[in-house]
């Protein structure tokens, strides 16, 4: 069952490099302040699938990051996100059979800063039942939530997700195509980015998946930024399916635009708990 | 199968739309344009005769579940029954027995389309009249539990299953068919079928008890009263109720949502009216074992030739439903298993899978003999028996109808998917 909910807390990325690139990079993301301040933010890496959490229960998700290879200067008052270990707790309590609402609380550590709260967002979902008969799953997610300034410029944020999924035999496909928005914060009048995320999954075995997440923020809507400056990753990823009471997602992913973390590595783990007496006749 | 002998029966297959309620239509393929189809009552061992009309563009065969039949008019293609051709006809011509409750059904493979095949209006009861009447009762009564609007969908064991939207009995959703009308002090006889193609029932009638008399048409050696049934897909349960609580009554589904998806019919008694009254039962019980005979079983004889069936599941992606194995090996690629006439054998039905598979053998009734951890047992003779998931039952049966006879699964996805196999006669 795929029923976790990724984002990418912001889009743009400011860019890492050697050493005699720096001083070109920091220009260029000074320049882009004007336009554009979405900041590094790989809090939560994840394609969301369709399905939410059912009603009496409770899905618990650490969400654990690590930022290999990235921007190594703080640039415009933001921390840099080189050798960041992101760690984000999960909440999702289900409502009905469907809809639910989640919880983040976001945390970074790093050496010189320590660990640091981040930020919180709330995001409720509704899903298209299933005693419609969609051929696939579809859910609308919706994301509000704030962080630090010292992690992102814009510190007020506002994401809608519309998610589509769909298991074919041994295959898993689903497909997210996010909208943003920034509501405080340097990027406020820039209106809505598009940041859509994609995943192509493989049965091996019943417990052992494997497939590609590929996240992406291509700028503006109507006025995509230029391929070099799109935030642009592609992660290869394990799912392990050995419980339903378990959710298990590895993966390292690399970021091939000038404006990505170039190396990350991401843990997911998850755990259901179930609430209330559970009877037979329900 | 004769083609010219003249017809006692006729059954015309084909498209029907069945309203279970004003707000839902079902289309859906029937038997005379019915659901279930016609109540078929026939004398034991007396020759009978059916003409079978498919107006459907798909080929059909129709089994006759519980009888001792030859194999080319039993109903199942793997034995050598020969299909029906779309707008095609066939005469069904046999000597019906044993007596007791049975039923007639297609046996077509459905796979990936869940409106074909047992999920669809395809089955009606059969009465084969003994030739004394063994029960006491002032009313007699059918009643037939089906799904139907089925959809897979995951489920937490990783492989797909069907899903139904709405559940029926007798065709009609709570509240939209005839009530059962009854009399105080009536004793009416009950013969309820499990006609769904994958999902097991429990049923309760609020206010009253059951007192099982037979299953799966045969009668058990020690009649007792429960509260509630369980039925798996194919199986039967004849029972008396004594209608001695007088008003207005529902009997349903003891679970909430399939009561809520339909599975209900109001009992009234004459003279009474107001709204249903229904019980909520907060578990579910059932064991096969109260009805048992009760004097010490006889202990397993080394004659008794032990035939080990191993059901597992194999799998095939989390988008698609389980291929499924007897001994390792799914149809048409399991073993042909060769039998003795005369000899007796001992089927050990070992469930190695996470789910619970209601098994058949055709053309045969089985005694129950054990199940995993428990004592032997004796006198409930059976043709459809509910293995439950990593358990164990053991069954015996006397091989005494020459002639291919195909075991399996009855739940619908499960047999397409390979959970059958084949004895055959040396």
């Amino acid at each position: 069952m795929h029923n976790s909910k990724p984002f990418f807390l912001y889009s743009f990325l400011s860019q890492r490099r050697r050493f005699l690139q720096c001083v070109l990079c920091i220009a260029f993301v000074i320049l882009l302040c004007g336009t554009k301040a979405f900041a590094q933010g790989n809090y939560e890496i994840q394609v969301y699938g369709a399905a939410t959490v059912e009603p009496k229960s409770t899905m618990l998700e650490l969400h654990s990051n690590f930022t290999a290879e990235g921007q190594v200067y703080t640039v415009d008052g933001v921390y840099p996100t080189n050798h960041q270990l992101h760690e984000t707790i999960e909440i999702t309590q289900g409502i009905t059979n469907w809809s639910e609402i989640g919880f983040y609380i976001f945390t970074s550590a790093q050496n010189g800063h320590g660990v640091q709260w981040v930020g919180d967002h709330i995001r409720p979902r509704v899903r298209v039942p299933d005693s419609w008969h969609w051929p696939f799953g579809a859910s609308l997610s919706m994301e509000i939530g704030y962080q630090r300034a010292v992690y992102s410029p814009d510190t007020w944020t506002w994401e809608i997700r519309p998610i589509f999924d769909k298991a074919i035999d041994r295959w898993y496909f689903a497909v997210n195509p996010a909208l943003e928005r920034t509501l405080h914060g340097p990027d406020v009048s820039q209106g809505l980015g598009f940041a859509p995320a994609v995943k192509i999954g493989y049965d091996f075995t019943k417990v052992v998946s494997g497939g590609i997440e590929y996240y992406a923020d291509y700028g503006r809507l109507g006025s995509f930024d230029s391929l070099h400056e799109q935030q642009q990753q592609i992660f290869a990823v394990t799912d392990l399916n050995v419980s339903p009471k378990w959710e298990l997602n590895f993966g390292v992913g690399i970021g091939p635009t000038a404006a990505t973390d170039h190396l990350i590595f991401k843990a997911i783990v998850g755990r259901h708990f179930t609430w209330g007496k559970q009877s037979p006749v329900d | 199968m004769g083609a010219l002998t003249k017809a006692d029966y006729s059954l015309d297959i084909a498209p029907y739309s069945l309203e279970v309620s004003p707000h839902h239509v079902i289309r859906t393929i029937a038997y005379n344009g019915q659901v279930p189809g016609p109540l078929l009552r026939f004398q034991e061992d007396r020759l009978v005769t059916v003409a079978v009309a498919n107006h459907t563009d798909n080929n059909e065969v129709v089994h006759w579940h519980g009888l001792f039949l030859p194999s080319d008019v039993d109903g199942a293609t793997e034995e050598g029954t020969p299909p029906i051709p779309p707008r095609g006809q066939a005469h069904y011509t046999f000597r019906p027995r044993p007596s007791g409750f049975r039923w007639y059904h297609t046996h077509t493979f459905a796979g990936g389309d869940l409106k074909k095949g047992l999920y669809t209006g395809q089955f009606g009861f059969l009465l084969i009249e003994p030739r004394e009447n063994r029960a006491r009762y002032d009313q007699e009564v059918f009643l037939a539990l089906h799904d139907w609007k089925a959809s897979l969908l995951g489920n937490p064991d990783g492989s797909m299953d069907p899903v139904y939207e709405v559940s029926t009995i007798n065709g009609r959703m709570l509240g939209h068919g005839e009530p059962l009308r009854v009399k105080t002090g009536q004793r009416v006889l009950l013969h309820i079928l499990n006609s769904s193609a994958t999902e097991v029932h429990w049923i309760t009638l609020a206010g009253h008890q059951f007192r099982v008399i037979g299953l799966d048409g045969n009668p058990v050696p020690q009649p007792k009263s429960v509260s509630m049934l369980r039925l798996s897909p194919a199986e039967r349960v004849s029972t008396l109720v004594e209608m001695n609580n007088p008003g207005v009554w529902t009997m349903g589904e003891v679970r909430k949502h399939i009561m809520a998806a339909g599975m209900g019919i109001v009992v009234e008694y004459a003279n009474n009216n107001g709204k249903p009254r229904w019980q909520q039962p907060e578990s579910l019980e059932w064991n096969y074992l109260d009805f048992a005979a009760v004097d010490p079983a006889p202990s397993f004889e080394s004659s008794v030739t032990e035939i080990p069936l191993v059901f597992e599941s194999k799998f095939a992606g989390h988008g698609a439903m389980d291929r499924w194995t007897i001994n390792g090996k799914s149809f048409p690629d399991t073993d042909v298993v060769t039998l003795h006439r005369g000899q007796r054998y001992r089927l050990l039905f070992k469930n190695r899978s996470t789910n619970d598979h209601p098994v058949h053998l055709h053309r045969h009734i089985f005694e129950l003999r054990r199940f995993s951890g428990l004592p032997e047992t004796h006198g409930i003779f059976k043709d459809t028996v509910l293995v439950e998931s990593g358990k164990q039952v053991d069954v015996e049966f006397t091989a005494n109808d020459p002639g291919l006879t195909l075991f399996h699964c009855h739940q619908q996805n499960h047999m397409d998917e390979g959970f059958m196999m084949l004895f055959r006669y040396a």
